[in-house]
């Protein structure tokens, strides 16, 4: 035993011993003559692989007409084919010993799947039945139609939801980001040719993504692939449209009535950047150092010096064609003022102050020690992979992530806060019980107050 | 393919904790876990919650890492950390890349050795404790449904009938005292094992935990809790106001056999006929054929656990939200048709030999992750956990696989003729509460 140094007392923190290096295994990448594009990374944890087909379409090209059309286009594709009945379905899905689900976002739709390595080749026929071959059966339509409607009631009633929705639409207006669900009236309007259009127009290989991991040899996969997925007709597709955002001027306040609620759910944000913007990495890092890890100031502050809330946290959250800064908690009733106040003043110390050198190290080893962590399994790998090739940023996206991380600076942080953590401009949302909370919240600003079905009050 | 070979050494140090090693150099990072022979199930009377509460104590100071710096050493080393408090045991873990092994590993063992916490930090996790159970519970539709509506009604020994997450006068009511005794009385090394996954070397590994953990004090056992439940007679039910959701919520739950034994091996694929996904038995007919249900699914220590991480009275519970133009008495009558046609019929090879592909599948992810992507070989370590102190053999990993594929049609029959009978369930309802027009 020789590598493990001994520490000098066992009162002393062990140090960090050198580190190994941390290489992203190599990947296959391929564009298919009809357009689909292929990455394949092997991982041998498990006699398993996990995939997702991804088109570059979601509810934002639906957004006009019909929102949370692409979701439900996606959930009703998997109930049915030319070749096989919703049962069978399920059924052939447990005999490969195989999950599957099927969604859509504002930017994405996804076909997610994995299974026995075994099965692979069935698994995969499935997914290509599923994304060429729906048949859109008018019964399993109304089912899910159904299903969805009082999914839609329960969500009207969950704060996390509510306070989501609002500061989607105070950020993103009529934009097609500014709706993150649809409304009742809505979904029952939809049509089950408008899902057949949708789908006709948007599943198609120049508009797709395969990401797959797992325990296989990529070469053989990607030939596996090819005999699937080759004869997929392609077709050309528009991008969604980016409608004018909306002026978003000086500290609001939204109030979202939820009666009876023992807890008051906050969240406050600003317009940020995507993925692709320059900024990225430097805005990730002050998050990470704001309100995005435990040990984030945030934490420490409302969670543990204060007690206000179990599990404050912010995010920087990217969509394709622009971004949002948030910062959530669940407060007790009577500290939604104590905490905003708090809020507000680790963001302004972030604007105000360079972050010192310790803490901007911790937040740079968090950083890149995070992303390891995603190496080691194949949910992890898949996860990163798509991140990179879905957005189309660099190909050496990923292999150099650590270093870029580790070169960032406390200028870097302090940039990034001010031009991000536009505390000025925050827009402060609280869902909770109007009694309790509305004379705390009209501190910070005259109030707009909603109720949970968003009118006005 | 049911005889796995994952790497495991195990030893025990003097002092009675056990060390459980399984390599893995895949990636350049670790997973460590000590898990404590103490769930909620157990804690102390008039102390609901407690088991819980002590859980984030012990992210609070030890003797040589005070208040955030289990937090900050491992954030600032590039990993993550939790603890989750269970029926039967209460987990510490980190996931970190492999050059903290050694940072970590100390940290364990400074809170195995030393709680340092005072009346401050007890009334900070109070206060937090509280927005964790109004986050989760009392300000979420269908919060706690079923997990904390079932024990009630289902059991009658107040160890498995409290409620879990604690009320809020018991929380209250806890001292710093209390915090110390259930220290002394439930954290000793011989109470507990240390799981070492991932980037390591099995030999450097135990030398590190001999290193850090040998010379913390062996403490007596605790005596064992009486967990045991008077024979169910008849079925219970109950109801439950959802104070925030728009549907009714029905959940049904079968005391379930004890672990490692037969019976038990064929529950789990009579739980995979029923409750597998959407090709199992009651989503398909609730949910898709009769569409009396929007949702149905439903396990054997379900949904706070699994099959593996129990050691005492549970139940295989069926968790429904149905829609309003069906009665509760309608959703039971339909669930009851395919119950008892489980039992009339029972299951064809044909049905069961995809179960059990299915179930090994899942296996296997689960020992891979178990616990989203953000800790690796999270469900290995908590087997490996599972199996050392409840079962005192962690090579079950390799080999439990075994007794599930065995499992004939005819055993599926016969345990669902002994499991689902009216007088072996209980059933809570969740009524969602009468409000003025909306």
């Amino acid at each position: 035993m020789a590598s493990a140094p001994r520490s000098e007392s066992p009162s002393a923190v062990p140090p960090l011993t050198p580190a190994r290096p941390v290489i992203w295994p190599p990947r296959v990448h391929k564009t298919l003559s009809n357009g689909l594009e292929v990455v394949l990374v092997e991982s041998h944890t498990i006699p398993k692989f996990t995939g997702e087909l991804f088109f570059r379409s979601g509810n934002a090209v639906t957004a006009a007409k019909a929102p949370g059309l692409a979701d439900m286009t996606a959930t009703v594709a998997r109930t049915g084919t030319q070749k096989r009945t919703s049962r069978e379905i399920e059924e052939d899905l447990r005999r490969m010993g195989s999950d599957l689900s099927s969604g859509a976002g504002a930017d994405t739709s996804v076909i997610s799947f994995a299974g026995l390595v075994d099965f692979s080749n069935d698994l995969l026929g499935l997914v290509s039945e599923l994304a060429q071959q729906a048949s859109f059966p008018a019964d399993e339509f109304e089912r899910e139609r159904r299903q969805l409607i009082e999914g839609l009631r329960i969500e009207r009633t969950t704060p996390g939801f509510l306070a989501s929705e609002r500061l989607r639409r105070v950020l993103f207006g009529a934009h097609p980001y500014g709706t993150i669900s649809p409304t009742e009236e809505q979904v029952t309007g939809y049509r089950i040719e408008q899902l057949k259009e949708y789908y006709q127009h948007y599943y198609r290989p120049g508009n797709a993504l395969l990401v797959m991991v797992g325990d296989f040899a990529p070469q053989t996969m990607m030939a596996q692939i090819e005999k699937i997925f080759g004869s997929w007709a392609s077709g050309a597709v528009e991008p969604a449209p980016d409608p004018a955002l909306p002026e978003v001027q000086g500290r609001r306040v939204y109030l979202v009535h939820l009666p009876d609620s023992v807890q008051t759910q906050i969240v406050i944000g600003n317009r940020a950047i995507t993925r692709k913007h320059p900024d990225w990495l430097r805005l990730t890092l002050a998050n990470s150092i704001y309100g995005g890890a435990f040990n984030s100031r945030l934490v420490m502050n409302i969670r543990e010096q204060k007690g206000y809330t179990y599990s404050p946290r912010s995010g920087a959250h990217p969509l394709r064609q622009h971004g949002y800064f948030s910062i959530g908690a669940a407060v007790r009733n009577d500290v939604v003022a104590a905490t905003l106040t708090e809020i507000f003043y680790e963001i302004d110390r972030m604007r105000s102050t360079p972050v010192g050198e310790e803490e901007l190290d911790d937040a740079r080893n968090y950083l890149t020690g995070i992303f390891s962590l995603g190496l080691a399994t194949q949910d992890g790998l898949a996860g990163q992979l798509a991140t990179s090739t879905l957005e189309k940023l660099p190909d050496d996206y990923l292999e150099t992530y650590r270093e870029r991380v580790l070169k960032l600076t406390s200028a870097d942080v302090l940039d990034a806060a001010q031009k991000y953590f536009d505390s000025a401009h925050a827009q402060i949302v609280i869902v909770g019980d109007r009694a309790q909370i509305e004379s705390q919240a009209a501190l910070f600003g005259a109030p707009e107050v909603y109720d949970a079905q968003g009118n006005r009050i | 393919m049911t005889q796995l070979n994952i790497p495991i050494e195990s030893t025990t140090l003097p002092n009675g904790l056990r060390v459980v090693i399984s390599p893995d150099r895949t990636a350049p990072v670790a997973t460590v876990g000590v898990y404590y022979n103490i769930g909620f199930r157990i804690e102390p009377r008039g102390r609901s919650g407690f088991a819980h509460l002590f859980e984030h104590m012990m992210f609070q100071g030890s003797a040589n890492a005070g208040k955030m710096v289990h937090i900050k050493l491992i954030n600032s080393s590039g990993g993550v950390l939790n603890g989750s408090t269970h029926y039967d045991v209460t987990n510490y873990y980190e996931s970190v890349p492999s050059n903290a092994l050694e940072r970590v590993l100390w940290l364990e063992a400074d809170r195995m050795r030393a709680l340092k916490v005072d009346d401050e930090n007890l009334r900070n996790q109070r206060d937090v404790v509280k927005e964790e159970v109004r986050v989760n519970v009392l300000n979420q539709p269908y919060g706690g449904f079923p997990w904390l509506d079932l024990p009630p009604i289902a059991y009658r020994n107040w160890s498995n009938a409290h409620n879990f997450y604690g009320d809020f006068d018991d929380l209250d009511a806890a001292t710093l005292d209390d915090v110390q005794k259930f220290f002394k009385t439930y954290y000793a090394p011989s109470n507990a094992v240390l799981l070492i996954l991932g980037d390591v070397d099995t030999d450097e590994s135990i030398q590190l935990a001999e290193r850090h953990f040998a010379s913390i004090p062996s403490g007596p056992q605790p005596s064992p809790a009486d967990i045991d439940e008077p024979p169910q007679l008849g079925e219970r039910r109950g109801v439950v106001e959802e104070k925030f959701g728009t549907l009714p919520g029905v959940a049904i739950g079968y005391q379930s056999p004890r672990r490692l034994t037969p019976d038990w091996h064929a529950a789990a694929m009579l739980d995979q006929a029923l409750h597998g996904g959407r090709a199992g038995r009651v989503y398909r007919r609730l949910v898709l054929e009769q569409q009396i249900a929007v949702d149905a699914e439903g396990g054997i220590h379900y949904p706070v656990g699994d099959l593996f991480d129990y050691n005492g009275p549970t139940l295989m519970v069926t968790r429904i939200l149905h829609k309003p133009e069906y009665s509760v008495d309608q959703t039971i009558a339909a669930y009851d048709q395919i119950i008892d046609e489980m039992k009339e019929k029972g299951i064809t090879a044909g049905e069961l030999e995809p179960i059990k592909v299915k179930f090994r599948s899942n296996y296997f992810s689960m020992l891979e992750g178990g616990h989203g992507a953000s800790i690796p070989r999270y469900g290995l370590m908590h087997l490996l956990a599972c199996f050392s102190l409840f079962d005192n053999d962690p090579n079950l990993v390799n080999t439990i696989l075994g007794g599930f594929m065995e499992v004939t049609p005819e055993a599926v029959q016969s345990v669902a003729h002994k499991l689902l009978t009216h007088h072996n369930r209980s059933i809570a309802i969740r009524q969602p509460a009468k409000k003025g027009a909306a």
